[in-house]
């Protein structure tokens, strides 16, 4: 049953991994995953996505003040940054790098565009995710 | 293969605020059969050695609110918590530097490789297992 159940994770981890959206990483990942943690990959994707999109409402709440404290957006990156580098997510880390330059050189302009990619290609990777979980779950009900 | 310490498992403490990053370290931990200590930032982290906690591994990340990991090392270090091996982990390039010299015993760069982890809790356990 897991092997059956890793074949769709597979085929869409492979097609995210082709296209840049994730890294090798991600497959460390599913090599962590083992009998006595079956969940480990859907529990690890699901706090990433809920983290995630939890960071980028904070991230649009701190551009939109009058007075932008650049340490604290920089902050709210970081953190995306961390978790995207964790799961392997290599396109939202590296939009989270650039972000981090607009950061320091306190351009809202910069920090404002780089947010909008962001946006783009976390809930591109997010909604990939999605669909990789909802696939594990169907087949995980067509094999009872 | 990481062998088991004779006696007691490793006692790791991981130093995080990134929920995500929690989980797949702890995960790893698990893997080498550790006890794991969650602290979510620096404060909390220097908070369990003022209560008299022992580690024999820390694993720390470096930018967390009210307390930062370089911050909480240099504390944990002034308690005289010189035998515990502190890692700094980050995704900052620069993180490095802040972690050295604040007294860590090495730096790695998120996201932490599982045999990178197997080598450090290996150097743990030949310690532990010298000094029986």
């Amino acid at each position: 049953m897991a092997a059956t159940m890793k074949l769709g994770t597979l085929g869409h981890a492979a097609s995210m991994l082709s296209t840049g959206l994730l890294d090798e990483q991600f497959q460390k990942l599913l090599l962590l995953q083992d009998g006595s943690d079956p969940n480990f990959v859907a529990e690890t994707i699901t706090l990433f996505c809920e983290d995630g999109e939890r960071t980028i409402g904070e991230l649009t709440k701190q551009l939109d003040k009058r007075c932008v404290n650049f340490d604290e957006v920089a902050a709210f990156v970081h953190k995306l940054e961390g978790g995207s580098a964790t799961v392997g997510a290599q396109r939202v880390k590296n939009t989270c790098i650039q972000f981090l330059e607009f950061c320091k050189e306190k351009s809202r302009d910069g920090c404002l565009k780089t947010l909008d990619t962001l946006r783009v290609v976390f809930y591109d990777v997010s909604g990939k995710f999605k669909a990789m979980l909802q696939l594990e779950q169907q087949q995980a009900e067509a094999t009872k | 293969m990481v062998s088991n310490a004779h006696g007691s498992p490793v006692k790791a403490l991981l130093v995080e605020d990134i929920a995500v990053c929690t989980f797949v370290l702890s995960a790893m931990l698990r893997r080498f059969n550790c006890e794991i200590g969650v602290a979510n930032n620096g404060k909390e982290a220097v908070d369990f050695f003022l209560d008299g906690k022992k580690f024999d591994i820390v694993l720390c990340d470096k930018d967390m609110p009210i307390m930062s990991g370089p911050e909480a090392v240099e504390k944990i270090r002034a308690l005289g918590e010189t035998d515990v091996m502190i890692v700094g982990v980050s995704a900052d390039d620069n993180a490095m530097e802040a972690f050295m010299n604040a007294g860590a015993d090495v730096f790695v760069h998120k996201p932490m490789k599982l045999e990178t982890l197997g080598t450090m809790i290996q150097e743990v356990i030949n310690k532990k297992n010298a000094m029986i």
